[in-house]
């Protein structure tokens, strides 16, 4: 059993928590990083969004090659070489994870292998394959992440999956049930659908991906209407595994009468903060029921000298949020005054098409009793949408009427992900619509697509025909 | 029926102070006034006595404890109703208490109904302001409750905002809004009225369990009229407060990560840029603002660096190196007089005017009064000090800015018209400066008299909080032990002090010959904000001139 001493440990080498490691470890701060599995990069570099963008992108160049036989380019069926998919993605993975391992070593933050658990307010035991070490600390950043939510009704079988085993791409099923028709369902979805298999899915609510806007949505749908069986407003009610494949009773608006026999199961329904794996309850910090800890606008717990960033802090559990989250950690922990105080946080959905949208929704403004007015551009009047054969796409921006201030926006279509910056940057600058509608946007590109919502609010569109032409005379 | 009665802390003048004794146990009978406790504030320890006559049912604070205005101290059983006690009331509150009273009381009888009382008994609290951390005039920026609401204990009734902080004033009990005293938009201070409220009293329950009992009982009285306690108001969660949902703050993230920095609340921040929008400098403006404004309360006034005082640090000095020491603590009184001390040295620009006053007739004529004194077997002496108070009651009325301090803006002058001195009393435990009000209206006996009484009272630390409030001028004597002048500190918010030393012998010129004179040197420290040189040489003569000729007082 090894001893060590150390200013600041960091419990989850995930986005947020290597962020926050670094981050203390270029500000002086002798910091020690400890993480259940080997590699650091936690769920989104090994079994989340890296791996899954791997195969999304495989995905993509299949589907558009596919469609270029109506644009008179035909390269035939395609081969598929499920172990050289792996691999690929795997070798993407292990890019990344030796890059940060690098980086960790050139900064000297001492990586430690195992399941870490507080034994006390100041003491951390982490149990890992070189047995245990016991870790003194004058600060910690609980960074320990979620996990996917299983459902207590469907029996275990090797052919039940969640994210992680969907992405190990065992095999291609031939027709596969996507429970939830959220953003990482509908992504493996995607993935799967285009190497060959038949895909259900099936959602509790009336809407795919429920967070998002409705019309963003229904251009959505639009697009995997002939490649997604969706079923809303319809649940699962039991998974019976037979020899032959998974036999799914369903309940609901949509709900085949038969149970549906299928080779997967994919249960995308959700994760869980793993708050209550750390032992925090033994250091003095409350977790709730949910395994959520509550943090101030500091990322500090109840115990000041604990803090706590990324999913189990609370909604929404994304990357980009708890790399934010673990700065402002770090340097509170160097002694900065600083809060995580953002305006937006952006949500992507990387289907194909992409489902994108930063700040308030129409749904959050309504309910805020927020005097709005959105402004939609639909992709069938941009000209590089058209050549680019990615028509099925529309951008939103909502503006404050009484600012005329940008409080949101919301894309859909090819590349909409990559796009969502702008607005975001937008928000946060706290940009109106006349500086966005004033701003060059290069011609032709999607991108343009943002100056011209904005010149509809503005009245001075003239790539569609202009409803405010006659008022503003 | 016994009633319980809370007895909770006076007003003390002292924001908190200590609990040094306990002077009584549970089940001690006592009389009105006898001690309950014996406190010790920065400036003397004195006791908190009993406000009626009755038994200790409990004692609620212990050794060690610091307690203020309001603080829950003992529960005490009223003599008068302890002699109504009975039995029959066991179920009520008192259960708990243990039963002390020495003598057993005959069952009261009563025919009032009790269905009667049971639902008409409650009570009505007026919930004032409490204590704002001094703030005066702060905006009601929000009313939370309306009247005929129900709240809860600690629930917001109206939110206040000053230009540090916004902060709800919280229900000191759970009741039903009967009235609203204020608006949106109104300025309050401490004590202002915020709502009436209807409590569920006590009283009700009592009736309620001894009906269970069904014993005959007196009818319920209505809860003690003992102010409701004052709950602190609850500051918001600063970073919460600041939140500002987005649109509402036009200012860019890099703006906003140094307003936090410097913990400015960017909704007070003017945006100097396109459309309103704050940037970096807005920020920093505000700021020098905020810190070049005069910040007068005496807790930022000493704060290195609001006050601009930046010193270096005392060297550490390892005396043990050089010789054997002691370390010994400083005492209560020094430790929290030396904050106030410094303050007034640094603060303050001091000047220090020196004088001497011919006190040869003075002496002569005191002297005779004593041996009057003794005759009349009147039980004091009259001191020197006596005849000095006089001049500086007459020198206060002849220069009535010598009786005044700043106005906590630093703007305006408060004259007093009123004549009370402090006197700087040297005692075992400390300096303590009692004050002897009314100086100008007492006659030289009756000073003597209160003076005797005064200095007793310090050396054996048995001052209230009110008998060192109030002083508008400060004497400190040291002519009992010696020196020839000396520079005393302001005793804010006075605005000057007068120091006096040990009188000797002197020739002085009268004209023809040297004639010993008995001369007594003062010092007379000023606040030079306030006093200029000449008004400060004028009044030190007018004292030298009274001392010199105490005819002079009658005039």
């Amino acid at each position: 059993m090894s001893e060590i001493k150390t200013q600041l440990v960091v419990l989850g080498a995930g986005p947020g928590g290597y962020s926050a490691a670094f981050r203390a470890a270029d500000l002086g701060i002798d910091t020690v990083l400890v993480d259940a599995r080997a590699n650091l990069g936690g769920v989104c570099l090994n079994v989340g969004c890296i791996p899954s963008k791997a195969l999304l992108h495989v995905a993509k160049v299949i589907k558009e090659a596919k469609h270029l036989s109506s644009h008179g380019v035909s390269f035939g069926e395609p081969t598929i070489d499920l172990d050289k998919v792996r691999d690929w993605k795997d070798s993407v993975v292990s890019q990344l994870t030796k890059g940060l391992s690098g980086m960790s070593k050139m900064r000297k933050v001492e990586f430690v292998q195992g399941l870490g658990k507080f034994t006390g307010s100041n003491t951390l035991e982490v149990t890992g394959d070189k047995g245990t070490t016991t870790i003194s600390f004058d600060n910690a950043i609980i960074a320990a992440g979620s996990e996917p939510v299983s459902l207590p009704f469907i029996p275990e079988d090797d052919r039940v999956i969640d994210s992680t085993g969907a992405l190990e791409m065992k095999d291609i099923p031939g027709k596969m049930l996507v429970l939830g028709g959220g953003i990482i369902g509908l992504e493996m979805g995607t993935v799967y659908n285009a190497l060959g298999s038949q895909i259900d899915v099936v959602e509790f609510l009336d809407q795919l991906i429920p967070a998002a806007d409705k019309d963003i949505v229904k251009v959505y749908n639009k697009t995997i209407k002939d490649t997604f069986n969706v079923m809303l407003e319809t649940k699962v009610t039991g998974v019976e595994a037979k020899k032959d494949g998974l036999y799914v009773s369903f309940e609901g608006k949509k709900a085949p009468a038969e149970p549906v026999r299928y080779d997967k199961v994919l249960v995308a329904v959700g994760r869980k903060p793993n708050g209550k794996l750390v032992g925090a309850d033994v250091a003095g910090v409350s977790v709730d029921e949910r395994g959520f800890i509550n943090v101030d606008k500091q990322m500090r717990t109840n115990v000041p000298h604990i803090f706590a960033i990324g999913d189990l802090v609370g909604q929404p559990m994304l990357a980009h949020k708890a790399v934010h989250e673990g700065h402002v950690a770090a340097e509170v922990v160097a002694g900065k005054k600083h809060f995580f105080d953002p305006k937006c946080i952006p949500s992507v959905a990387y289907t194909e098409p992409e489902l994108a949208w930063v700040g308030l929704t129409e749904k959050e403004a309504k309910e805020q009793g927020i005097n709005y007015e959105a402004a939609s551009f639909p992709w069938a009047a941009s000209g590089r949408a058209i050549a680019s054969d990615a028509t099925d796409g529309l951008t939103k921006l909502i503006f404050d009427k009484d600012t005329d201030r940008i409080i949101g926006g919301a894309m859909v279509g090819t590349n909409a992900g990559e796009m969502l910056g702008e607005i975001g940057l937008a928000i946060e600058m706290g940009a109106d619509a006349e500086d966005i509608a004033l701003t060059i946007h290069a011609h032709p590109t999607l991108n343009e697509s943002i100056g011209l919502a904005a010149e509809i609010y503005e009245g001075s569109i003239t790539d569609l025909p202009n409803p405010k032409a006659n008022k503003k005379k | 029926m016994s009633d319980i009665k809370e007895v909770l802390v006076p007003d003390l003048g002292e924001d908190s102070v200590e609990v040094i004794e306990i002077c009584v146990a549970v089940g001690d009978s006592l009389d009105a006034e006898d001690s309950i406790v014996t406190v010790e504030s920065d400036k003397a320890s004195m006791d908190i006595p009993a406000p009626f006559a009755g038994v200790i049912a409990e004692i609620c604070v212990a050794v060690g404890d610091k307690i203020s205005e309001g603080t829950l101290l003992a529960k005490m059983k009223s003599a008068d109703e302890s002699a109504t006690d009975t039995d029959a009331v066991s179920g009520n509150e008192v259960e708990a208490i243990p039963e002390v009273a020495p003598e057993s009381a005959p069952v009261a009888e009563v025919s009032a109904p009790v269905s009667e009382t049971t639902s008409t008994v409650t009570s009505t609290i007026e919930v004032t302001v409490p204590d704002i951390g001094g703030d005066e005039n702060v905006d009601v920026i929000e009313i939370l409750v309306a009247v005929g609401d129900t709240v809860d204990v600690e629930e917001g009734l109206v939110t206040l905002e000053t230009d540090k902080a916004s902060m709800d004033v919280p229900s000191p009990q759970a009741g039903k809004i009967t009235a609203m005293h204020l608006n949106v938009g109104d300025k309050v201070s401490e004590g202002s009225l915020v709502v009436t409220l209807e409590t569920a009293s006590v009283a009700a329950s009592i009736v309620e369990q001894t009906q269970e009992n069904s014993v005959p009982v007196t009818t319920p009285v209505e809860a003690p009229a003992v102010p409701a306690p004052k709950a602190p108001p609850v500051p918001h969660h600063p970073s919460a407060a600041a939140i500002q949902p987005s649109g509402k703050v036009h200012a860019s993230p890099s703006v906003r990560r140094l307003a936090r920095e410097f913990g400015v609340d960017l909704t007070l921040v003017n945006g100097s840029g396109n459309k309103g929008r704050i940037v970096k400098e807005d920020v920093q403006s505000y700021v020098k603002y905020e810190l070049s404004r005069p910040k007068l309360t005496p807790a930022t006034a000493t704060t290195a660096g609001e006050g601009g005082l930046q010193v270096l640090a005392a060297p550490k000095v390892d005396f043990s190196k050089f010789g054997e020491i002691e370390e010994k603590p400083l005492t209560r009184i020094q430790k929290l007089s030396g904050p106030n001390l410094h303050r007034n040295w640094v603060t303050i620009p001091h000047v220090t005017q020196f004088e001497e006053a011919d006190i040869t007739e003075m002496e002569s004529f005191r002297k005779e009064q004593n041996v009057v004194c003794e005759k009349r077997k009147l039980g004091f002496k009259i001191t020197p000090l006596v005849f000095m108070m006089k001049a500086v009651a007459d020198a206060l009325q002849a220069y009535p800015t010598f009786n005044s301090s700043l106005s906590g803006d630093g703007e305006s002058l408060i004259i007093k018209k009123y004549f009370h001195i402090g006197i700087a009393v040297d005692t075992p435990n400390g300096l303590v400066v009692p004050v002897v009000r009314d100086v100008d209206q007492k006659g030289v006996h009756e000073l003597s008299k209160e003076l005797m009484d005064i200095s007793a009272k310090a050396r054996d630390g048995k001052l209230k909080a009110a008998d060192m409030q109030g002083s508008c001028f400060t004497i400190s004597s040291l002519g009992g032990i010696g020196g020839t002048a000396f520079t005393p500190i302001v005793n804010a918010p006075d605005v000057a002090i007068l120091g006096v030393s040990k009188s000797e012998i002197k020739p002085k010129w009268n004209g023809k010959d040297f004639e010993p004179r008995l001369m007594l040197p003062l010092s007379l420290s000023y606040d030079h904000r306030v006093i200029d040189g000449a008004l400060a040489a004028r009044f030190a003569v007018h004292i030298k001139n009274v001392l010199g000729d105490l005819r002079q007082i009658i005039l």
